[in-house]
């Protein structure tokens, strides 16, 4: 044996890597978003399909031409784009024209995420941000919604539709309306999704599967998703509506909406949420308390999309404001540390 | 007890501890560098023509303070004294040794007498004759290091948890010497005046602590702690927080906080200078990686090259990549098989491209996985983009030159960013920008003398 044969790498340390890569996180994602996915099939039927298959094309066509045009690396093999086109669908009502998930991923992956730089660099969800375009650009297409095949007769006659009638209004607006959502639809109803609403949002249950599986795969940890989901929870215990049980209602601001979809993919996104733990619990308490303020108080009857953007724009201070527990330092040493950084800042 | 430490990760551990060591005959020529050790180079104190004896001191500087002697680890002729490629890259004077296979003892050093045993003044010379250094990998002399300690030091760890993958090392020391380790142990504690010691050792290591506790270690004054198996647990600082539950402050010194951590091979090397009279020229050492035939425990002197070790093991089987010294984790870089094996060679790995998990374009996806894993509770992502600014300012308000380089941040990173090796570049452009700061006030200080 000649060692002249062999010539060595001098190269990074560590030399051994963990197995799980940025395309193995995403692909969990997806395995994720089946079961919202498979509701929305069963709910709202082939359809469905079409626009998830248009939205993903096109938003991976997107990610490559750009790439390719700027002569940056390929990066489509991460199937980032992939989850954003279906994240995008997921947000749409059923009845979207085929046209608008590809001008969604449009502004998604070209203005959004490539133009500050690609995956990683976009400061807010490219998903969400592509829904609020399509929704400010086309508010009526976006805010019909289909009626979905498997409803309870107890919705059909409270909402008064008529048998032919094609599209009808969502708990939620029923909600910001006079319907009282809580005798229309029964609880478990709604937790598995049997209403109407945007593809992705309707079922709880298979959200919550997802986001059990990300959290089992340690994709996301639960503090974004339960720190969101529990603030609604409390707002809406405290303050209720009139008409409504404060349980009920706050069963309603749960259940409806797309609360489940928003607190467990779109606030999770990791490029526009906090890093540090601290940090994203402070972000999932803003995000509810934001969705709830929009929810009570603004024009339109959903909150999630804007106050997850809003959110998106804090998530950088947070993350400044929020550093952990350095080892070796105790709490007491940081404060005192911090309040001399203080002084010599004012002096 | 064991106190737990935040973060750290579950890497595949690789070992195969049931692999049985094997003791490994020196080859024909073995070369003995002169720098094996944290601190001034020895100076050969043999001249080529000489026959030296196995054991036999044949480097020493014995003004420096901080130094450990280096022995013979073959009888033999001296051939060559010039300088050979050392693991860590350098060409360092090294004195190359004819093998006559006699392994014919050295008999300067006798055993230690029962009332030198207990003091600890004999101790400590006895340790820096036998050139006793941290046998973890960091290479720093034992002696100087329990014997700055007393004063300060109300605990002595010795650590056995062995937390990096592949390394057997330490495991089977415990296996096949338990007594003598703890006898080590034992000498080191008098050394430094305490009545008690601890042993930590990671659960994944039952055995050896069955057979540990079987000793009765409680005669020894020794305490054995088994610890959560997590990677770093075997890191100086996360001992002594799993043992004591002090943190050690940045940029202090483990005996700032009252411990000091010794490694199982260097107990078990510290009994067999006091006890048998031998000095440091052999440990357990584990070769491993997809590119060796059959990885092996092997027993192997100082001074034996990586291509000899490589052929005690088969030989290759696939083209390796590179070769890494210690484990995988911390483990150094080596480029060249002429180079050897020091006291401080916990593990050779001879690694192909079935290791290797870089990417062209690493990507930082933000997910903040670094954050969670990094024991010293730092932000890795934000000291990485601080550091691709070259903002040093930044760089130091995010403690990077806190970072230990334990290589959590980038073995969690999905996304491949060369996080650890930026913080290691980092701490070295601080430090040459400290030297040159320094170097500018001499100069300044030298223009004022000068107008004076």
């Amino acid at each position: 044996m000649k060692e002249r044969e062999y010539t060595f790498d001098a190269s990074y340390q560590p030399q051994v890597r963990t197995k799980t890569g940025t395309s193995n996180i995403m692909l969990d994602v997806i395995i994720a978003l089946i079961p919202a996915m498979a509701v929305g099939v069963w709910q709202f039927g082939a359809r469905v399909l079409a626009l998830l298959a248009v939205s993903v094309l096109s938003a991976v066509f997107f990610e490559w031409g750009y790439r390719k045009l700027m002569k940056k690396p390929n990066s489509i093999g991460d199937l980032s784009a992939c989850v954003t086109g279906i994240l995008l669908v997921l947000t749409l009502p059923s009845n979207a024209p085929l046209w608008m998930p590809v001008v969604g991923a449009f502004f998604a992956i070209i203005i959004v995420k490539q133009l500050y730089g690609g995956l990683g660099k976009n400061f807010v969800n490219p998903a969400l941000a592509g829904r609020a375009f399509l929704f400010f650009s086309w508010t009526k297409l976006m805010t019909s919604w289909a009626v979905p095949n498997h409803l309870s007769a107890d919705a059909i006659s409270s909402a008064s539709i008529a048998a032919d009638a094609a599209t009808m209004a969502t708990p939620l607006s029923g909600m910001k309306g006079d319907l009282i959502v809580s005798n229309a639809y029964g609880y478990m109803d709604m937790f598995i999704g049997k209403m109407p609403g945007s593809i992705g949002e309707i079922s709880a249950l298979a959200l919550l599967i997802g986001g059990l599986y990300l959290v089992a795969k340690k994709v996301i940890n639960w503090r974004i998703p339960v720190a969101y989901i529990g603030t609604v929870a409390v707002l809406t215990l405290a303050f209720g509506k009139a008409d409504y049980s404060n349980f009920d209602w706050m069963m309603c601001n749960l259940l409806t909406g797309g609360l489940f979809l928003g607190a467990i993919f779109m606030a999770t996104d990791y490029a526009s949420s906090p890093v540090t733990l601290k940090g994203q619990l402070i972000y999932g308490f803003g995000c509810g308390a934001l969705t709830v303020l929009i929810r009570y108080f603004g024009g339109f009857p959903e909150g999630v999309t804007f106050a997850i953007l809003i959110m998106n724009l804090c998530a950088w201070a947070i993350d400044k404001g929020t550093r952990g527990r350095q080892f070796g330092v105790s709490k007491a040493e940081l404060k005192a540390a911090k309040k001399a950084a203080k002084k010599e800042a004012k002096a | 007890m064991p106190y737990k430490f935040r973060g750290g990760v579950h890497p595949n551990y690789m070992k195969a501890p049931q692999e049985e060591v094997v003791v490994v005959t020196p080859p024909k020529e073995v070369v003995v560098p002169m720098a094996q050790h944290i601190g001034a180079p020895c100076q050969p104190i043999v001249a080529v023509g000489d026959y030296v004896t196995m054991g036999q001191k044949i480097g020493d500087n014995p003004n420096a303070p901080v130094c450990a002697p280096i022995h013979s680890p073959v009888s033999g002729k001296v051939i060559k004294i010039e300088p050979r490629l050392h693991p860590l890259g350098d060409l360092i004077p090294a004195i190359v040794i004819e093998n006559d296979f006699q392994d014919t003892p050295c008999t300067d050093l006798a055993p230690l007498t029962e009332e030198e045993l207990k003091n600890p003044e004999a101790i400590f010379t006895r340790l820096r004759e036998a050139g006793i250094v941290g046998m973890g990998g960091a290479m720093f002399p034992t002696a100087f290091k329990l014997k700055g300690g007393i004063g300060k030091v109300d605990t002595l760890i010795c650590n056995g948890a062995e937390c990096e993958p592949y390394l057997n090392g330490d495991h089977w020391t415990m296996k096949l010497h338990p007594e003598e380790t703890l006898k080590g142990i034992e000498i080191a504690r008098i050394a430094c005046g305490l009545d008690k010691a601890y042993y930590g050792i990671e659960k994944n290591k039952q055995d050896a602590i069955d057979l540990l506790n079987s000793c009765n270690p409680a005669q020894y004054g020794i305490e054995i702690v088994p610890e959560d198996v997590k990677y770093p647990q075997g890191a100086e600082k996360m001992q002594i927080k799993a043992i004591t539950n002090r943190e050690v402050p940045p940029g202090k010194l483990p005996a700032d906080v009252g411990c000091n951590v010794i490694s199982t091979q260097t107990a078990y090397a510290i009994y067999k200078a006091c006890y048998e009279g031998v000095p440091c020229y052999e440990r357990i050492l584990t070769v491993g990686g997809t590119a060796v035939n059959k990885p092996y425990n092997l027993q192997c002197r100082v001074g034996t090259s990586f291509s000899y070790i490589a052929e005690q093991c088969g030989g290759f089987v696939k083209t390796p990549k590179k070769i890494v010294l210690g484990g995988p984790m911390m483990g150094l870089i080596c480029t060249g098989l002429d180079a050897v094996n020091v006291k401080g060679t916990a593990g050779i790995l001879f690694f192909t491209e079935e290791e290797d998990r870089t990417v062209e374009n690493p990507t930082c996806i933000r997910c903040g996985k670094c954050i969670t894993v990094c024991p010293m509770g730092l932000e890795p992502i934000y000291m990485y983009n601080y550091f691709k600014k070259g903002d040093f300012e930044n760089m130091k308000k995010y403690h990077i030159l806190d970072c230990f380089e334990c290589g959590s941040c980038s073995y969690n990173c999905p996304g491949r960013m060369p996080l650890t090796h930026s913080f290691k570049t980092a701490k070295l452009l601080f430090a040459a920008k400290a030297a040159e700061e320094k170097a500018r006030a001499a100069a300044a200080a030298a223009k004022e003398a000068d107008k004076k």
